[in-house]
């Protein structure tokens, strides 16, 4: 891979991207990975696809390789959330919270998968996953359950944006 | 009776009422008052807007937990993805740099996060509060001989750093609730696996329920017993899809747990919405009779 070595084998690790992921909420944790592969064997989007490997993708963090991890196609959206690998790591690195914040990266470039958009639109226009209808409100009446009333946006909305005295974002 | 506020999250109260139902019906049984919690927002979910912008996130979720701090009450899950959430905020707010800095987007509106808070699943609640004879006493229709394919799904268990629930390699939780039920569990060869809704690919989820179901059938267990409506929906709606994919009949019903213990004692089958699911767990009806 021409982008990881230049000519004189030296590895140019791509510290911007590194720093940039740093910033996020535990986005730092990848530096301490040791590469042994703990991680892997539990890791059922390995199991099933051969292109997701949660270890190779700790080791494209350390070396700032933030084009082969965030991108329109991204393989990170292969992994199912199971938490196994944050159980088996050693060191403590929780490679799905990487993969997260990798996730928040996409998403300050404004890429996510179709059906992730949606969702998060919804949540946050209704502050809720699923938005209220009436239809809801009639089926919970009938089996005697309180009615569920609108989220209070103008407080949800509030909290969304970053303070300007940290330098956030 | 002791109180707990009430944290129903999106999808049980709007797509599964019925569950909710059933929590309402069951706990107050076992001595468990549920309060209900006002003004509260999604938790927000883990898998999508936390992948947007974790900080936010963690503002949200810390000011649903504020409000369950107001009433001076431990907060109660019914969902998987929200004990995730929630148990995760109270814990990366334990540092007080990022608590002071998500304190300072609460004081937009007023609020404080103080750290005063549990979150419990409903699961574990039961286990600790009640206890699982007081489960078996609450029991007026024992499910003798049904056999129920225990799902734990990820987040009940895991990260077991933070969850703090059970042993994920070897839990015996929803065991032994089931047990106290009068019913049979079984540990399927494949229970670890998930229901793998959080992929955004579909080979990765069809690929992994299709060896989780096979290995539900050769057991020949009767009903799936679930703890999350997110995993409840991948199988309801999911095994007709991985029937079609594979070619293959599968089409064991999945029941969320607290609507089997609410019919185990004594609501009746009509009032628990099971016809409302694609697999129907008819094979129940059986104890009703008796
Ligand atoms: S288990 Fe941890 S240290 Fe080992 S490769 Fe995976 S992330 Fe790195
Ligand atoms: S959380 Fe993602 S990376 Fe970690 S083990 Fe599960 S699928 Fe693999």
């Amino acid at each position: 891979m021409p982008s990881e070595k230049d000519n004189d084998d030296v590895v140019r690790v791509d510290f911007a991207f590194r720093r940039e992921l740093a910033e996020k909420v535990e986005g730092n944790l990848a530096s301490f990975c040791y590469q042994c592969g703990a991680c892997v064997g539990d890791c059922p989007a390995t199991t099933y696809s051969s292109e997701f490997n949660p270890r190779e993708i700790m080791l494209k963090v350390l070396y700032g390789l933030g084009d082969e991890l965030i991108g329109g196609d991204s393989i990170l959206w292969q992994c199912v959330n199971c938490y196994n690998c944050h159980e088996r790591c050693p060191q403590e690195v929780k490679p799905v919270e990487v993969i997260i914040s990798l996730k928040n990266m996409m998403a300050d470039r404004g890429i996510y998968p179709p059906a992730v958009k949606k969702i998060i639109h919804t949540f946050e226009t209704t502050g809720r996953t699923v938005p209220l209808s009436d239809a809801i409100n009639r089926k919970r009446e009938k089996l005697g359950l309180p009615p569920l009333e609108p989220v209070p946006m103008d407080e949800i909305e509030k909290l969304f944006e970053p303070l300007e005295e940290e330098g956030e974002e | 009776m002791k109180r707990f506020a009430f944290f129903p999250g999106c999808l049980i109260p709007t797509m599964h009422p019925s569950m909710e139902y059933a929590i309402r019906q069951s706990l107050p049984r076992l001595g468990i008052e549920i309060v209900d919690l006002d003004g509260a927002s999604c938790c927000p979910d883990p898998i999508y807007f936390k992948s947007k912008d974790k900080l936010s996130w963690l503002a949200v979720a810390a000011r649903n937990l504020s409000l369950a701090e107001d009433l001076g009450l431990d907060v109660i899950t019914n969902c998987s993805g929200c004990t995730a959430t929630l148990s995760e905020t109270v814990h990366l707010l334990q540092d007080e740099e990022l608590r002071k800095k998500i304190n300072r987007r609460l004081a937009r509106i007023g609020r404080k996060y103080k750290g005063k808070t549990r979150v419990r699943h409903i699961a574990t609640l039961v286990r600790d509060e009640a206890g699982y004879d007081a489960i078996s006493e609450s029991v007026v229709r024992p499910l003798e001989g049904l056999k129920v394919a225990i799902h734990y799904g990820c987040h009940l268990l895991k990260p077991s750093s933070i969850m703090q629930v059970d042993n994920p390699d070897d839990p015996e939780v929803l065991e032994r609730m089931v047990t106290a039920l009068g019913a049979t569990p079984v540990r399927h060869r494949n229970w670890y696996l998930c229901c793998g809704k959080a992929c955004q690919t579909e080979e990765i989820p069809a690929n992994m329920m299709h060896d989780l179901l096979r290995t539900v059938d050769a057991e020949n267990a009767e009903i799936l017993g679930m703890i999350c409506p997110t995993c409840f929906s991948q199988f309801d709606y999911g095994q007709m899809k991985i029937s079609k994919m594979f070619e293959e009949s599968f089409g064991v019903p999945p029941v969320y747990y607290f609507q089997l213990l609410a019919y185990a004692q004594g609501e009746p089958y009509d009032k628990l919405g099971f016809d409302r699911q694609r697999f129907k767990p008819e094979c129940l009806k059986r104890f009703e009779e008796s």
